[in-house]
């Protein structure tokens, strides 16, 4: 007889059951196993970034007791670090006479491309590609000569030793830098930085301080700041104190700390944060889907045990010791698939290590960091998943009768109660008019997601009241034409309508939110290309990636020079630049007013764009109700140097789509510029010139001008959407693991029922089925839970992304796209998973022996 | 000439030759069929008696291509079993063998309908004109053709699976203790249906059993013991029957095994 006293008689049955159903638990241990694994690699590789950063700027940063810089900095909103005006090198002669200072030097930092061997631009696909002038106190330079020497002569430079190896240069090579001017340069020597090949993946090219002053500073005698060192003894501290007293207005210093922790700050808040922040949310879709499996698992196993603990109730088990023994069986496989788990993050983190930089993201070397939160978080999270999954059924297993011992199981049938389907049913009513109502109008981001959210979980709620239908839709197909096997098939689907909804939910989630990407990014590209092809009027389009996504953009002089093509009519550059209006940062669109018209649609235009000169301004009809501008107003623009300037509205004009919000003259900019540099040459033929002829023109002349992309129209807009598919493709990525979790649960609950079926399938092979017809049963039942599960899936999917446009969209200008040949992949990838997802339960059910059906008990 | 002579000349629907089966090896090893040959005539309703654990089920089993022997043949009609892979078996079964088992016979997610035509619709074959109707008139249930079996009690269950075992017009049907399950009422009914489909239809239909009374519904009664073939009785009844059961525990025993 059995001694059922307490907790360690549920302790040993917990453990005798886990041992009997190991392989039932399988499925469990693998969804937390891999959810945990991607949140511990997630946070651990969020650790090992930031302290690499972190190592590396203090390394780099070390030799700098104080840094002197221009105190004004203006920022746009969304757009990094913000610009900071120039200092005037002069001031180092000053700085170096204050006491304790032993060193201070101008440094000048722009943004200079150099061109590869093969003849392609090195990086400036994201991370800076950085130029500047190579300071000789070796203290005061983060970059440290490691072969070769430093600059000497004009036209010399020393690059990392990172830049060199990817453009396959070497000392002695002589190559172009963009400036965005061409400079014709020669390799003399390479640099380390903070003792790696380079800062992260940034490219860095160092050139004598004549070069730098003349190609990256608006006027000689400028520097980006001054970076000063202490004579031992003196602390950054009393450093700071000393020379703040000599310094001009608009000029501070600070502690070369400080400067350290701005920088590091800088990478940690913005790239970091993002990339740690986007990981972790897909970290947590994946965990969500696999809570739905751990669940459906826990109420199966725990369904098929009732026999067994209803035995135990009548032999005077209380309730919570069945209870008690259930909670300790998951706590069991939650805390060792979450240790295992951990294991696996640390995997995913080296390898992602490993990984990132051969695809050209930045992850500095260094050794695995992992946190004790990085540790700790993810084993919560899994055990509470887990365990908190399993509470339900085993609540539900606690409360069976004793009798339930005596009956027959009972096929569940539950899940389908009236209340189920008002509920789900006013739910996604309820939801949905909440969503429309938040998306219409003036968008509302908060109500449209607190109705997105309703939807949501009406979804799920409905899930097994829909199961029955749509499995009865969507297998009819199916009857017909696989004959008894499809019709078992889909019988077999429809049987526990709450089982099947589980497993198809956890799926449903995982396609809903790749659905939702799909959407929401054909969207952006349908908006983008919608504004290209709306408000570019000219022929082709010259661009070079900008600042601050890297690159150095293009010459101000290649718009002059294509200008003077006998094809062209109109050669318009478009530079940026910045100001604070109203005391908000704003980007100015730099460019020749009067011609911007000819290439761009601006739209009804108010007032006239010719003539702005250095008096005047144009700004887009937005901006202009939103400060109750009209034409003649007048406002004031701060720009970087400090200095302000009222500006006359001289004209208003509707679409700001190319042209940006505020259009500001070139001479007008001119005297408050920084590197002076063009994002976009805009370029309309004239009469008469085939586009093919025009387009070769200005790319010959292009050619001698770092060789940019030339692009038609159509080309333009094409290119301006790319960066949304390498979006995708990320998201894609992340959300494999959430939708292989979701298999995994299919393929359990499938298991699950093969084995509960062991006689009825027994029956079947002894009246005739065949070994492939039953493989076949089985794998059309999983492709129909499949099928239910993406078909919903696609449908919420479609649906939040419709709400997440428009809620995003404050102006009406984003185009709505439903990208059909995408979203019929996702259909048919959903299918052929479900096909994957039946094949191991199909072959063990194919491998049952007849006889276990026959055999009377 | 008796009847019984007249059958025997007949060629067997099936039959085995020196089947021996065992189970397990070593300490453990059960020879669960010890040397049993014994054929089927055609059209004939032969019951197979003998007590618990006498090899019964397995005879059953080897001869209708549900399991293999160890050693010795099987046949349905001319086909050797023993050179038959799984998937000729299966259609072997199908085609040709229906099943009546004792209990859990019907497929809970069809009707009773489906259930009945289940072996053809796995065969992608049409039912024979007429029969299906007759002999759902035979069992009676055609008020009940769109219900599932768990709506049915054990008695009409069995006359379903009855229904099906005949839908295909079978050369033999196997039926292991198939009013096991039942109270007399229900299965005499079964019974009579089985009694029917050799009688009226001409179909083989071999029985395993326990009980004499459902033993006395067959054209003869083979006995086993100990995994053999210990006696054979005509036209039985079911005292007869019972005097014969009642030897097994007796001295015959001893007797029956040498
Ligand atoms: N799968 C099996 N494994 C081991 N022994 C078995 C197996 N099936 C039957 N047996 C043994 O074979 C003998 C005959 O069984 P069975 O044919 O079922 O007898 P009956 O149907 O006459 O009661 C019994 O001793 C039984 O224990
Ligand atoms: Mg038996």
């Amino acid at each position: 007889m059995m001694a059922i006293n307490g907790g360690r008689a549920s302790l040993r049955l917990s453990v005798a059951s886990l041992r009997a159903h190991r392989r039932r638990f399988a499925g469990t241990f693998l969804a937390v196993l891999l959810g945990v694994s991607f949140l511990a690699g997630t946070m651990m590789m969020g650790d090992t970034l930031r302290a690499s950063f972190n190592t590396l700027f203090a390394n780099a940063g070390g030799g700098r007791d104080a840094v002197v810089r221009s105190s004004d900095v203006i920022s746009v909103s969304g757009k990094g670090q913000g610009v900071r005006q120039p200092v005037d090198a002069t001031l180092v002669r000053q700085i170096q006479k204050v006491p304790g200072v032993a060193a201070a030097a101008p440094d000048i930092e722009g943004a200079g491309q150099l061109i590869g061997k093969d003849g392609q631009p090195i990086g400036g696909k994201g991370p800076p590609t950085i130029a500047g002038n190579w300071i000789a106190d070796s203290k005061l330079n983060p970059y440290q000569i490691a072969q070769g020497h430093a600059p000497q002569a004009p036209g010399q430079v020393v690059v990392s030793r990172g830049t060199a190896t990817r453009g396959n240069l070497r000392i002695g090579d002589t190559t172009v830098l963009r400036t965005p001017d061409p400079v014709r340069v020669t390799i003399v020597g390479l640099a380390t930085f903070g003792g790696q090949d380079g800062m992260a993946q940034a490219t860095y090219t160092g050139m004598t301080l004549g070069d730098a002053e003349k190609y990256l500073m608006p006027r000689p005698g400028d520097a980006s700041s001054i970076p000063v060192r202490a004579d031992s003894g003196v602390s950054q501290r009393q450093l700071v104190d000393r020379i703040a007293p000599v310094l001009p207005k608009g000029v501070e210093v600070i502690t070369g700390e400080r400067a350290t922790a701005e920088s590091q700050r800088d990478v940690s808040g913005q790239f970091l944060s993002l990339f740690t922040t986007l990981l972790l949310v897909f970290a947590g879709i994946a965990l969500l889907v696999a809570t739905f499996s751990i669940h459906n698992t826990f109420a199966i196993v725990l369904a098929q045990r009732t026999r067994d603990n209803a035995l135990l109730r009548a032999l005077g088990a209380s309730r919570r010791q069945v209870l008690g023994s259930t909670l300790v069986e998951a706590l069991a496989v939650a805390v060792i698939a979450s240790t295992a788990g951990l294991f696996g993050g640390m995997g995913i983190a080296a390898g992602l290590q490993a990984l990132f930089p051969a695809v050209g993201f930045p992850f500095p070397s260094g050794n695995l960091v992992i946190s004790t939160t990085s540790l700790v978080l993810p084993l919560a999270v899994g055990v509470l998943v887990c365990v908190g999954s399993a509470l339900l059924p085993a609540v539900r297993a606690g409360r069976t009768a004793p009798l339930a011992a005596l009956r027959e199981t009972a096929v569940d049938e539950s899940g389908t109660s009236r209340l189920r389907a008002v509920a789900g049913v006013s739910g996604i009513a309820a939801g949905v008019a909440l969503t429309a109502l938040g998306a219409s109008g003036t968008p509302s981001v908060l109500v449209t997601a607190a109705g997105a959210a309703l939807t949501a979980a009406a979804f799920i709620v409905l899930g097994p009241v829909a199961a029955g239908y749509a499995i009865r839709v969507l297998g009819a197909p199916l009857a017909r034409l696989r004959g008894v096997t499809g019709a078992l098939a889909r019988r077999n689907a429809l049987r526990g309508a709450k089982r099947t909804a589980a497993t198809a939910t956890a799926l449903m989630i995982g396609v809903a939110v790749v659905t939702l990407f799909t959407v929401f990014g054909a969207s952006l590209k349908a908006t983008l290309n919608q504004t290209v092809s709306r408000s570019f009027a000219g022929d082709v389009a010259v661009s070079a990636p900008a600042f601050g996504a890297g690159g150095s953009g293009l010459s101000p002089k290649l718009a002059p020079a294509l200008a003077k093509l006998p094809q062209v009519n109109t050669a318009v550059g478009l530079g940026k630049g910045v100001a604070r209006v109203d005391g908000a940062g704003r980007q100015l669109t730099v460019a020749d007013p009067g011609a911007l018209g000819r290439v761009l649609d601006l739209g009804k235009v108010d007032g006239s764009l010719n003539g702005l000169g250095t008096q005047a301004i144009a700004v887009s009809s937005g901006q202009a109700a939103k400060h109750r501008w009209r034409v003649g107003s007048t406002t004031t623009l701060r720009f970087t140097d400090g200095s302000a300037q009222r500006f006359t509205v001289g004209a208003v004009y509707q679409q700001g789509d190319l042209a940006g919000d505020y259009v500001i003259a070139r001479q007008a900019w001119e005297p408050h510029r920084t590197q002076d540099t063009d994002t976009l040459v805009a370029v309309s033929f004239r009469p008469g010139v085939s586009a093919a002829d025009g387009k070769a023109a200005v790319e010959h002349t292009a050619a001698s001008y770092g060789n940019p992309t030339v692009q038609t129209r159509a080309e333009y807009a094409k290119s301006s959407a790319s960066g949304i598919n390498t979006m995708l493709t990320l998201v894609y990525a992340l959300l494999a693991l959430a939708v292989v979790i979701a298999l995994l649960g299919i393929t359990n609950t499938l298991t699950l029922a093969v084995y509960e079926r062991t006689r009825e399938l027994g029956l079947l092979r002894a009246v005739g089925q065949t070994r492939a017809q039953l493989r076949a049963m089985v794998r059309w039942e999983s492709v129909l839970v499949a099928a239910f599960g993406t078909v919903g899936g696609l449908g919420l999917g479609a649906f939040l992304g419709w709400a997440l446009v428009r809620a995003a969209d404050a102006t009406g200008a984003t185009a709505f796209a439903i990208p059909p040949v995408q979203l019929v992949v996702v259909l048919l990838v959903g299918l052929v998973a479900g096909v994957v997802a039946g094949l191991r339960p199909a072959r063990r059910a194919a491998r049952l022996d007849v006889l276990r059906a026959v055999a009377t008990e | 000439m008796t009847a019984a002579d007249t059958v025997r000349t007949i060629a067997p629907a099936a039959q085995v030759r020196d089947a021996v089966k065992v189970y397990g090896s070593g300490d453990t090893e059960v020879r669960a069929l010890d040397g049993v040959t014994v054929d089927f005539p055609a059209g004939r309703f032969t019951a197979i008696m003998g007590p618990s654990g006498s090899g019964k089920s397995t005879l059953m089993h080897c001869v209708a291509g549900l399991d293999t022997l160890t050693s010795g043949s099987a046949y349905i009609g001319d086909t050797e079993l023993g050179t038959l892979g799984d998937r000729q078996l299966t259609l072997l079964r199908r085609e040709r063998i229906g099943f009546v088992f004792q209990s859990f016979n019907l497929v809970p997610t069809l009707t009773v309908a489906e259930n009945i035509t289940l072996p053809l619709d796995l065969a992608g074959t049409r039912p024979e004109p007429g029969l299906i109707d007759e002999l759902i008139d035979v069992i009676g249930l055609r008020d009940r053709l769109r219900h599932r079996p768990s709506q049915l009690s054990g008695g009409q269950q069995q006359r379903v699976a009855v229904a099906r075992a005949l839908a295909g017009r079978p050369d033999v049907v196997f039926a292991d203790e198939p009013t096991g399950n039942l109270d007399s009422r229900s299965g005499a009914e079964v019974l009579e249906l089985l009694g029917d489909a050799a009688h009226g239809m001409g179909r083989t239909v071999v029985m395993v059993t326990h009980d004499p009374v459902a033993a006395s519904h067959a054209d003869e009664v083979l006995f086993l013991a100990d995994g053999r073939l210990v006696d054979r009785m005509e036209r039985p009844t079911a005292d007869r029957v019972l005097d014969r059961m009642k030897e097994f525990d007796g001295p015959s025993r001893q007797e029956a095994r040498s």
